[in-house]
C-alpha cells in the first residue's frame, strides 16, 4: 500500500531516477564521483599510488564487507566485526611479542595467523549459534560480543597496544607483488581482498550454500519448509564472517605493525554502509558482492578525494552520514516499486 | 525532579556522614578512557601512589563517554568517597558534577584538563601539564630542526590533528598553530586523524600523494603519528635522518621509535608524575588536612628526543 | 440510464506498463447506489482499475468519469477526499490504537481550541457503528477485534470520509461464513444511502447474491457488463475464463497401490490427539474439518515442522522420525503450505530458483550448482505446470496467484515425492487455474504418488477426494469413502454429531 502510494507522490522524475540506479545505479555514481574527483583534484586522484593507496585503503573494510554482505542477505546484521578486528589482531601480536618471544619466525607467524582466524571463527560461531538457538536477534547477541570483546582486547593488551610484529607477519600488510610485466604493484591486502570477493561471489552465485542464503533471505519460513537448514547455514554464514573480519584483523595489525585497543572501532557502520550503498537490502533476499566490492571503494575513494582536497573533517562526517540516508533510501524506494 | 535530586543528595549526605565514621575511607579516581595508553599509565601511577600511602582506591574508567562520567562521580558521592581524583572528559561537561561534590562536601583534585574558574566551583587544585603549552613546545621543537636543516625557518608541515570536538585536540593544535603563524615560510597543512593509528597512517598515505614535499609531521599524539611513520616508510620516499616527526604522550612505543632514531620527538606531559602527584595533594588534605601551597600545579610540558631520552628516562 | 445516475465511466481507458498492456480501451458504467463486481481471473487487470480509481496509477489513454467529470488524483489522498476509498483484504488499521482512533484517523473531530476533541471522536464512532448495526465498543483496542469486526471499523472509516464510493477487495476472503451475512447487510445498508459498491470477488456465489450488475474482465479487456439477473454461474464462467468449463472437478476414480504413508498414534500437546491413518499410492484423502481443528497442524506434524509429542509416522513401510522439513523431504514428502506467499515461495527469487529450491543437494556437485540442470529441470516443469512467465529468470512475485501455485507444485514435482501433504491448494487461485491445479493432482494420482488434501472449501474436498477424514477438536472424528459423501455428513462429523466409519476403515 504505502509503496504504491508513494510512487504516484513523487511523481514521473523520482521513479526514472530509482529506476536508473537499480540498472547502473552505482557503477555509474562511481564513475561519475571519480571523474569529479579527478578533475577537482587537478588529476591527483588518478596518480597510480594515489589508486594504490585506496584499494590498499579500502581492502581492509572490504574484506570484512564480502563477509556482512552475506549477513545483511539474510536481512541480519553484526555489529561485533569492529571488535573480532581488534581481538583477533591483539591476540596475533602477544603471541608474536609477549607469549612466544624468540621462537621460531615461521612457526610464530603460522600460530599466530591460525590462532587469530580460529578465535574470530569462534566469536562469529557463538553469535550465530545463540541467536539462531535461543532466537534473539543478532542485533542485540552482536552488540553484547562488541562490548565483550572489545574488553578482553584491553584485558589481553593491558590497556597498551602491542608493536614490534615480526618481518614475516609484516609483510602481510606491507609487502606487494611486483611483476615485470605488470605496470603496476598489487600490495597483498588488495590481492587478499580481490580473492575473498571472486570466492564469496562464486559461493553466492553458483552453490547451494549461496543460494540458500538467498532463499533464507527472501523468505525463510519457505526455505525451511524446502529442507533448507536454516540456523546451520546461519550459523555458518556468522562464522565465515568472523573468519574474514579476523582476515581484516591481520591486514591492520600487520600495516600498524600494531595491536591496537581502538583497532576497528565504528568499522562496522563504515562496512555496513559499503555493503548498503552496493545495492545490497538491509530487508535481505537482494545483492551481490561484485555490488560490495563498488559500494566500499565509493566510501574509499569520496574519503581519498575529500583528503587530497584538504576539506575540513566536519564535512567528511556530513557527507558520510549522507551517503548512508541516500543509500537506505534508494534501497526502499527500489523495494517499493517493485511491489507493483 | 528536583525534589528527587534533593532526596539523592540528603540521603548521599547521610550515607557520606554514616561512611566518615568509618577508619581509613576510600578515593575515588575517574578517568576517560583505559583504551588510551595516556590515562592506562595514568591509573597505573594513582594506584601505585595510593598503595604506596596505604589507601584504597576505586578507579573507573568512562569509555569516554561525558554523561557515564558524571553518573560515576554520582555514584561516588553516594559511596561517600574521602576524595576524588577526576580527569574529566570536558572540562565544561563536569561543572554540575563538580557542584555536587561541593555540595557534598568531597574535596576533588582535577587532573590533566582544567576547570576554568569561571564556573565558580571549589577545585583543591589542579595538576596538570597544559596541552596549548606542549602544542607550542612541539612547534618551537620543530622550527628550530627545520631552521638547523635548512639554515631558515621553512617548509611544509602536516599537522595530524585528534579527535574532532575534544579538548586536548583543540589545546595542542591551538599552541601548535601559534607559533607556526609567525613563521610565513612554513606552509601547515591539518587533517584529522582522530586519535587513531590507522587513521594517521590513511591520512598520511593521502597526503604522500597531494603534497610533493613533507619536511615535518607533527601528531596530536604518537599513536597517529607512529601510523604516519608506517606509511611514509612503506611509501619508501623519505629520508628519515632528515624528516622530523614529533608525537605528543610519550608512549612507550614511541620512546622506543626515538631510541631507533625513526621518530625524532615527542612531548611528555608525565601523565604518572602528574596524578601521583595530584593525589598526594589529594591525599594531604583529606588525611592531615593541609591545604595545597598553589590551586594550580602545571608540569610543564617536556619535549623528548634522542638527546635527552637517556637522562629522562 | 439517466446521465446522473451513472457514478462512474470507464471510455476506453487503457494502462500500459513497460511490456504490458495491463488495461485495454475499457468501457463500461457504474450506476450510483449500485452494487457493482468486478470478476475475472487474476490477472485480468482488476487491481489495475482499483488502483486508477483510488489515485494510484493514472490511465495511459482514455478518459474516466467520476460524477461526469474528468477523474484527476495524484495519489490516493485525493481519492479519499473526492469519496472514494478501497477496502483491501491485508486492512489498514493500526491494531494498537481504539476502533475511534482508527475510524477518525487523520481526521479527527476538533474541539474548539484545536486539540482532538476525543468525545466528540467516540460519540461519532460510535454512531457510525451503530448505523451499521454492529456491537463493537469504540472504545476497544482494534487488535482485540476479529477480522470480520475489523473490516466493519474500516467500512466506517470509509463512512467518516463521507465515502461515495467503496471499492471491496475479497471482503470475504479472510473472514468466517456467518460473518458473511452481516457484511452484506451491512452493504445493502450503504446502497440505501445511496454509497456505490465495487465489489471484487473469486466467489461466483456472492456476486450473485449481492451485486446488482457485473463487469467480466479478461486479459484486461472488458468481455461483458450485465445485470446478474440476466446470468448464471455456468454463464460467467465461460464469460471469464472464455471457454467452457465443462467440469469444476474433474475426478479421476483411484487406483490404490501399496501404503505410501502411515500415522499411528500421532500426538502433539494441546493440539493433535491420537491420530492413525494411511494413505495408499495413486489416492487423494481429503481433510476436513472446522477452521482450528487441527487439519494444517497435522500437516505440519507430519512433516516434521512441529514436535509431535508420540506416536510414529511410516513411509512406504519404514517407520521415520523427521526432526525437520528435510528429513521429510528426503523421505519422500512434499507440503504444499496454506499460504504460498509466506511459506511456498521466495517472492524475490526467481521462477528457476524457486524450483530448485527443495533439490539443491541433488541439483549440485560437491556444493556446486549444475547450472545446466537447474534450467533443464524447470524448463520441464515450466511446461509440465505449464506456468505462464516470460521467462523463467522472472521473479515469482511478477506472477499471478495461480501461476505461483503452478511453481509451487513444480518445485515438489522436480523432486518426484512419494507423499504431497496439500493444505489448501486452490486457495485465492480464479477458477481456470483451479481446474488446472485438479487436473495436475489427477496426474499425480495417475503416476502413484498418495495425495493428503486439507480444504476449507466443502466442495473441493468433495469433488476431489477419494476418502476424506474428517478432523475435529486434534482427533480424527470419522473417515468417510467416496460413496458416502455429503455435504451433510462431513458437516456433521466436522461439528460433533456423529461419529463413523473409523473401525472399518482403519484396521
Amino acid at each position: 500500500m504505502s509503496a504504491e502510494r508513494m510512487e504516484n507522490g513523487g511523481g514521473g522524475v523520482l521513479k526514472t531516477f530509482v529506476w536508473f540506479w537499480n540498472k547502473a545505479g552505482i557503477l555509474v555514481v562511481f564513475l561519475l564521483v571519480c571523474a569529479i574527483l579527478a578533475v577537482m583534484t587537478g588529476g591527483l586522484f588518478l596518480r597510480p599510488e594515489n589508486i594504490l593507496n585506496i584499494v590498499r585503503q579500502v581492502s581492509i573494510h572490504g574484506v570484512v564487507a564480502v563477509g556482512m554482505t552475506m549477513v545483511i542477505l539474510f536481512g541480519l546484521i553484526d555489529l561485533s566485526v569492529g571488535s573480532i578486528i581488534a581481538f583477533s589482531g591483539i591476540l596475533a601480536a602477544a603471541l608474536q611479542v609477549k607469549w612466544m618471544k624468540g621462537q621460531n619466525e615461521l612457526w610464530m607467524f603460522a600460530v599466530a595467523v591460525f590462532v587469530a582466524l580460529a578465535a574470530g571463527a569462534a566469536v562469529g560461531f557463538f553469535n550465530g549459534f545463540v541467536s539462531t538457538k535461543a532466537k534473539i536477534h543478532p542485533f542485540i547477541i552482536t552488540l553484547g560480543t562488541m562490548s565483550i570483546f572489545r574488553g578482553v582486547t584491553l584485558l589481553i593488551g593491558n590497556a597498551r597496544p602491542i608493536t614490534g610484529m615480526t618481518p614475516l607477519f609484516r609483510r602481510i600488510g606491507a609487502d606487494e607483488i611486483k611483476w615485470d610485466w605488470l605496470p603496476f604493484v598489487i600490495p597483498y591486502p588488495v590481492i587478499i581482498f580481490l580473492v575473498c570477493v571472486a570466492i564469496a561471489h562464486f559461493v553466492l552465485r553458483k552453490t547451494s550454500f549461496g543460494r540458500s542464503i538467498y532463499a533464507i533471505g527472501g523468505n525463510p519460513e519457505a526455505a525451511y519448509l524446502s529442507g533448507i537448514m536454516v540456523d546451520r547455514v546461519k550459523i555458518l554464514t556468522y562464522t565465515i564472517l568472523g573468519v574474514l573480519s579476523s582476515v581484516s584483523g591481520l591486514i591492520l595489525t600487520s600495516r600498524l605493525n600494531s595491536g591496537q585497543m581502538t583497532a576497528g572501532q565504528g568499522y562496522e557502520m563504515d562496512i555496513i554502509t559499503g555493503v548498503v550503498i552496493g545495492g545490497t537490502s538491509m530487508l535481505g533476499g537482494e545483492g551481490s558482492v561484485l555490488g560490495t566490492l563498488l559500494g566500499v571503494l565509493l566510501i574509499g575513494v569520496i574519503q581519498n578525494g575529500m583528503n587530497l582536497m584538504g576539506v575540513q573533517p566536519y564535512w567528511q562526517t556530513i557527507v558520510k552520514g549522507g551517503i548512508i540516508i541516500l543509500a537506505v533510501l534508494m534501497d526502499r524506494l527500489k523495494r517499493a516499486f517493485q511491489t507493483d | 525532579m528536583r525534589k528527587l535530586m534533593v532526596a539523592v543528595l540528603v540521603v548521599a549526605c547521610l550515607f557520606g556522614s554514616m561512611a566518615r565514621a568509618a577508619e581509613n575511607r576510600e578515593y575515588g579516581l575517574s578517568f576517560p578512557t583505559l583504551a588510551n595508553i595516556f590515562f592506562a599509565t595514568l591509573q597505573e601511577a594513582v594506584e601505585r601512589k595510593a598503595e604506596e600511602l596505604n589507601v584504597n582506591i576505586v578507579s573507573l574508567e568512562a569509555n569516554n563517554e561525558v554523561a557515564r562520567q558524571i553518573s560515576i562521580v554520582e555514584d561516588m558521592i553516594v559511596q561517600g568517597k574521602a576524595g576524588l581524583l577526576l580527569v574529566p572528559i570536558e572540562t565544561d561537561a563536569v561543572v554540575p558534577a563538580v557542584e555536587k561534590l561541593n555540595a557534598a562536601g568531597i574535596p576533588v583534585v582535577t587532573v590533566d584538563r582544567r576547570i576554568s574558574p569561571e564556573f565558580g566551583v571549589k577545585v583543591l587544585a589542579h595538576v596538570g601539564a597544559d596541552n596549548v603549552i606542549g602544542g607550542e613546545n612541539a612547534a618551537k621543537f620543530i622550527v628550530d630542526r627545520l631552521t638547523k636543516l635548512h639554515g631558515e625557518p621553512k617548509g611544509t608541515v602536516i599537522e595530524l590533528y585528534g579527535f574532532v570536538g575534544s579538548g586536548p585536540a583543540i589545546d595542542r593544535s591551538e599552541g601548535f598553530q601559534r607559533i607556526m603563524k609567525q613563521y610565513p615560510n612554513i606552509e601547515v597543512k591539518t587533517q584529522t586523524a582522530q586519535f587513531m593509528r590507522d587513521e594517521g597512517m590513511r591520512v598520511m598515505e593521502d597526503f604522500i600523494v597531494s603534497t610533493p614535499r613533507i619536511d615535518a609531521v607533527f601528531g596530536a599524539n604518537d599513536e597517529m603519528v607512529m601510523g604516519a611513520i608506517e606509511a611514509m616508510q612503506a611509501s619508501g620516499k623519505f629520508d628519515f635522518s632528515k624528516l622530523i616527526t614529533v608525537g605528543f604522550d610519550a608512549i612507550d612505543d614511541a620512546l622506543q621509535s626515538i631510541r631507533d632514531g625513526v621518530l625524532t620527538g615527542t612531548i611528555e606531559q608525565f601523565p604518572g608524575k602528574q596524578a601521583s602527584q595530584g593525589f598526594e595533594v589529594l591525599y594531604s588534605f583529606v588525611a592531615k588536612g593541609d591545604k595545597p601551597a598553589s590551586e594550580v600545579i602545571l608540569i610543564e610540558p617536556q619535549v623528548v628526543h634522542k638527546g635527552n631520552i637517556d637522562e629522562l628516562y | 440510464m439517466a446521465e446522473n445516475d451513472v457514478v462512474l465511466r470507464f471510455e476506453g481507458a487503457s494502462k500500459r506498463f513497460p511490456g504490458v498492456l495491463a488495461l485495454s480501451d475499457v468501457a463500461f458504467d457504474v450506476r450510483r447506489g449500485s452494487v457493482h463486481a468486478l470478476v475475472g481471473e487474476n490477472g485480468a487487470g482488476k487491481s489495475t482499475l482499483i488502483k486508477i480509481l483510488t489515485g494510484v496509477h493514472r490511465q495511459s489513454s482514455g478518459r474516466v468519469l467520476y460524477n461526469g467529470a474528468d477523474l484527476n488524483f495524484n495519489n490516493p489522498h485525493e481519492a479519499l477526499l473526492a469519496g472514494i476509498t478501497a477496502i483491501y483484504q491485508e486492512l489498514n488499521l493500526v491494531p494498537t490504537l481504539t476502533v475511534a482512533e482508527n475510524v477518525f484517523l487523520g481526521h479527527p473531530p476538533k474541539a474548539s481550541a484545536g486539540t482532538v476533541d476525543w468525545r466528540a471522536m467516540r460519540v461519532m464512532a460510535g454512531d457510525l457503528l451503530k448505523f451499521l448495526e454492529v456491537d463493537i465498543d469504540p472504545g476497544a483496542l482494534v487488535r482485540t477485534l476479529g477480522v470480520a469486526r475489523k473490516q466493519v471499523v474500516e467500512i466506517a472509516k470509509a463512512l467518516s470520509m463521507d465515502a461515495r464510493v467503496i471499492i471491496m477487495d475479497e471482503p470475504t476472503a479472510a473472514i468466517p461464513k456467518k460473518e458473511i451475512d452481516t457484511l452484506f447487510r451491512i452493504i445493502r445498508t450503504l446502497r440505501e444511502r445511496g454509497v456505490t459498491i465495487i465489489y471484487i470477488s473469486h466467489h461466483l456465489d456472492e456476486v450473485f447474491t449481492i451485486a446488482d450488475a457485473v463487469t467480466v474482465l479478461r486479459d484486461g479487456r472488458v468481455v461483458d457488463t450485465m445485470p446478474t439477473a440476466e446470468l448464471d454461474e455456468a454463464e460467467l464462467i465461460r464469460l471469464m475464463v472464455g471457454r467452457e468449463l465443462t467440469e469444476q472437478y474433474p475426478y479421476h476414480p483411484a487406483k490404490p497401490g501399496a501404503e505410501a504413508l502411515r500415522v499411528e498414534g500421532l500426538a502433539r500437546k494441546g493440539v493433535l490427539k491420537n491420530i492413525s491413518f494411511s494413505l495408499r499410492a495413486g489416492e487423494v484423502v481429503g481433510v476436513s474439518g472446522m477452521v482450528g481443528s487441527g487439519r494444517t497442524e497435522l500437516l505440519r506434524a507430519i512433516y516434521g515442522v512441529d514436535p509431535v509429542s508420540s506416536g510414529s509416522v511410516y513411509v512406504g513401510g519404514a517407520a521415520r522420525r523427521f526432526a525437520a522439513p528435510r528429513d521429510a523431504i528426503e523421505a519422500g514428502i512434499a507440503l504444499l503450505p496454506e499460504e504460498r506467499k509466506t511459506g511456498g515461495l521466495v517472492l524475490l527469487l526467481s521462477v528457476m530458483d524457486n524450483i530448485g529450491l527443495p533439490s539443491l543437494k541433488k541439483l549440485s556437485t560437491r556444493g556446486v550448482m549444475r547450472d545446466k540442470d537447474l534450467t533443464r529441470t524447470s524448463e520441464r516443469m515450466r511446461d509440465l505446470m505449464n506456468i505462464k512467465t516470460p521467462s523463467l529468470k522472472q521473479r515469482v512475485m511478477n506472477l499471478s496467484g495461480g501461476n505461483q501455485q503452478k511453481v509451487v507444485l513444480g518445485k515438489w514435482f522436480a523432486r518426484d515425492p512419494k507423499v504431497y501433504l496439500f493444505d489448501e491448494p486452490t486457495r485465492g487461485i480464479d477458477v481456470g487455474a483451479k481446474v488446472e491445479i485438479y487436473n495436475l493432482m489427477n496426474r499425480l494420482k495417475e503416476e502413484g504418488a498418495a495425495i493428503l488434501m486439507v480444504s476449507s472449501e466443502l466442495p473441493e474436498i468433495l469433488g476431489m477426494s477419494d476418502r476424506v477424514l474428517v478432523m475435529r477438536e486434534g482427533e480424527i472424528a470419522g473417515e468417510l469413502g467416496r460413496g458416502e459423501l455429503s455435504q451433510e455428513r462431513v458437516l456433521k462429523l466436522a461439528i460433533g454429531g456423529e461419529s463413523i466409519g473409523r473401525k472399518t476403515a482403519v484396521d
